[in-house]
């Protein structure tokens, strides 16, 4: 490994843990979509800085172009204030507007500008080692690793210092204010983290690989723990992860970096969201089908307990009137007589004392209206589940 | 080359006459759809729709290892219903909330359609040039097959639209008692996002993928701010859109160095511009100032309220008093005073003034809600 390949993985990373903080809490706060809103949106503010500055690592443009990032979420607030339309709207309107005079900016000054639409938005990661920060005659790294680094030492700063306001605030935005903390500061102050973070990292891995960054992460996460601390760390190992492997995937495929480190991350995410272990889409699915089993189970139990008379409790009889399908039937039967709930006299089904128990603590539950108690006492009087 | 020469041009010049004609088009079917998106807060489909169709182009040539323009659309089309379709898994299914969806398959797809064209770049074909054209879009590369597309797209468009109008219309504002009716909503919703992404894959060559969101959401955005009827709405908006691709093209052509897909995007935000300040019933402008009378009106009602109360007291109620009293009470100017004049409520004589017989009647009533004439 060359010093050029570690540092590219050292920007990629670094990138990723600045993006995965603020990005937690966009996707908490429902404001996903937002932090792509800014990253197009900044492409006016990173042209008008390179007028003034004619340096894209500058930290005046890095500053500029973070303003254009609040002046796009003041706007989509208040066009939304307005009542005009609704907020995706509102976001939907506004980005692609700024973008456009940015792309047009840039157009009408193609001439003496060094700077093109395809690499704000795409970014080029090889390039980044050879930007070369020079202080005092003595080489010590590329800008955007210098960049970057301090943009991720501000943040980490601030999510030490003010864990406790953004986790309240994020949940209860309500309790948040009444305990005194301003609701508006704090959500500035994500909006200014997360734009100065898109701008510091646009140059080196593009806009769209830094919504991939901020978004992906944090929704991978959030699909496997509840807990806001674990969720940061989660999302940060799983940014680092898709940067560093997906440097390599470029590096096979000789492709970009910034889209091969998007496609980890897709395929995290897409692994995540198939086998989670709760919340995952298979996990979902099962657990609908054992709640669908379990669901006719009780109402075959409370048939059955509510008919004495032999002619309604007849195989035959159970199969035409609850109307299942086969299948269905059997696997009910089956659970039921794993569970030791009914038995057969010659083809006749009663329930046994454990049945009866269970369907009259059932009923019990669906009068009073308590049905989510049936989930705990299913736990209670099940040994096998649907 | 300016207007003037711009609008002798499109008769007469081919290529000038197919951009037009495509992008008029192509605002038309997207306003159109774009009315239904806005309506069902699905505004942001359209961003995650166009850029989630990347890797379809991509894929397309890399099958095919041609550039033809109508499977590549046909590649965008599938990876674009793929995007459109997993967001729905994904918010029907975890308790990942829609923008996170939508931001996660904007970025992924985008990120991954990236990664293959870049791939695509490297490889020893020499079709592969201009494939990028789909990430700004460039509308001088439409040809007069592109244009038939559009025309007959939009025209089934407009025939489903027609066909199922009265289903659509009630899915958009009452979907549960949709269902009741007996209607099939998945089939109608899985229709109309059907049709929202195969508007937003036609503009894809066009104004590319970053900017269609706008094409889709700002001519109804600003047709929304006119009326509040569906079909008008629908209608306004297709117009809206078809004058943005027209002017947007106009504008890109008469100036150098201008591509079309922007202009035709800012174009349609002055149009939004527009409508969000001068609607007549929604507009901030006429709200301002129906604001502002409404605030004058209530001080003229304090002030007459204020001399009832005086009057009042009175036998005479038109006995007079002297103006300077009234300076105690705080709403009260001059003009206000010389309104309630020209109203006939008071009669003004010298340094006095005296309520009329109507004007205490007015007075009396103020707060009755029954003297319907408060404008």
């Amino acid at each position: 490994m060359s010093s050029a390949q570690i540092e590219i993985q050292l920007i990629a990373s670094l990138v990723a843990i600045a993006c995965a903080i603020p990005g937690t809490f966009l996707v908490l706060r429902k404001m996903a979509m937002i932090s792509d809103a800014i990253s197009h949106s900044i492409l006016p503010g990173i042209v008008v800085g390179f007028f003034i500055t004619q340096d894209l690592n500058s930290p005046l443009l890095i500053l500029l172009a973070a303003l254009t990032g609040i002046i796009t979420v003041v706007l989509v607030e208040y066009i939304q204030k307005t009542g005009l339309v609704k907020e995706d709207t509102a976001i939907g309107l506004v980005f692609p507007i700024l973008f456009s005079i940015g792309v047009i900016m840039i157009a009408k000054n193609a001439n003496d500008v060094h700077l093109d639409v395809d690499a704000v938005l795409l970014g080029e990661l090889a390039f980044a080692p050879f930007d070369r920060l020079i202080v005092s005659g003595i080489d010590v790294g590329p800008k955007s690793l210098w960049i970057i680094g301090s943009i991720l030492i501000i943040t980490i700063g601030l999510l030490f210092a003010f864990f406790k306001e953004l986790k309240i605030s994020t949940f209860d935005a309500g309790l948040a204010a009444s305990l005194g903390f301003s609701p508006a500061v704090i959500h500035y102050g994500l909006m200014s983290v997360s734009s100065i973070t898109t701008v510091g990292a646009f140059d080196a891995v593009g806009a769209i690989l830094v919504v991939a960054l901020m978004i992906s992460p944090a929704a991978t996460a959030y699909l496997l723990t509840n807990n806001l601390k674990r969720m940061l760390i989660y999302a940060i190992c799983f940014g680092v992860f898709s940067a560093i492997s997906g440097y390599w995937l470029a590096h096979w495929l000789d492709a970009s970096i910034s889209g091969s480190i998007t496609t980890m991350l897709g395929l995290l995410f897409l692994a995540v969201y198939l086998f989670a272990p709760n919340k995952g889409v298979i996990a979902v699915m099962y657990r609908e089908k054992q709640q669908r089993t379990e669901v006719s189970l009780l109402t075959f139990l409370l048939h059955l307990k509510n008919h004495t008379e032999e002619r309604e409790r007849h195989v035959n009889h159970l199969n035409e009137h609850i109307n299942w399908q086969k299948v269905r039937s059997k696997t009910v039967l089956d659970l039921a007589l794993k569970n030791n709930m009914i038995k057969f006299d010659k083809n006749i089904v009663s329930l046994t004392e454990k049945g009866e128990d269970f369907t009259s603590q059932a009923i019990d539950y669906i009068i009073t209206n308590e049905d989510a108690q049936i989930e705990d006492m299913k736990d209670d009087f099940f040994l096998f589940r649907g | 080359m300016d207007i003037t020469e711009y609008i002798k041009l499109v008769f007469t010049d081919y290529t000038l006459r197919t951009i037009t004609l495509g992008t008029a088009i192509l605002g038309a079917v997207t306003g159109m759809l774009g009315s239904f998106a806005v309506l069902r807060k699905q505004s942001l489909l359209g961003d995650a729709i166009s850029h989630a169709a990347l890797p379809g182009i991509a894929i397309a040539f890399l099958i095919t290892g041609a550039k033809d323009s109508n499977v590549l659309l046909l590649g965008a089309l599938i990876s674009g219903l793929i995007g459109t379709f997993w967001i729905r898994g994904i918010i029907s299914k975890t308790h990942l909330k829609s923008d996170t969806a939508l931001g996660l398959i904007l970025s992924l797809f985008f990120g991954f359609g990236m990664l293959l064209l870049t791939f695509i770049q490297k490889q020893p074909n020499a079709n592969q040039a201009g494939l990028d054209k789909y990430l700004f879009g460039q509308a001088a590369t439409l040809v007069e097959s592109d244009v038939w597309m559009m025309a007959i797209v939009t025209g089934i468009c407009l025939f489903v639209l027609l066909l199922f109008w009265k289903e659509f219309k009630i899915l958009l504002f009452d979907a549960d008692y949709t269902k009741t009716l007996g209607f099939n909503t998945k089939l109608i919703d899985i229709l109309i996002t059907s049709f929202i992404v195969l508007a937003i894959v036609l503009g894809l060559q066009t104004v590319g993928v970053v900017l269609m969101s706008a094409m889709l959401l700002a001519p109804a955005a600003a047709a929304r701010q006119w009326t509040n009827s569906l079909s008008v709405m629908v209608f306004l908006s297709a117009i809206f859109g078809a004058f943005s691709g027209v002017f947007g093209t106009a504008v890109s052509a008469s100036q150098n160095n201008l591509s079309t897909g922007p202009v035709i995007v800012i174009v349609a935000g002055v149009f939004v511009l527009v409508s969000f300040i001068f609607s007549p019933s929604r507009g901030l402008l006429f709200k301002q100032i129906r604001f502002i009378k409404n605030r004058r009106d209530l001080k003229l009602h304090k002030t007459l309220a204020f001399m009832y109360n005086i009057a009042e007291t009175h036998e005479n109620i038109s006995h007079p008093h002297a103006i300077k009293i009234l300076n105690n009470f705080q709403g009260y100017t001059k003009a206000t005073l010389q309104k309630l004049v020209q109203k006939n409520y008071v009669k003004l004589d010298g340094t006095m003034w005296s309520l009329t017989e109507e004007g205490f009647k007015i007075a009396s009533n103020l707060y009755n809600q029954q003297n319907d004439n408060n404008e």
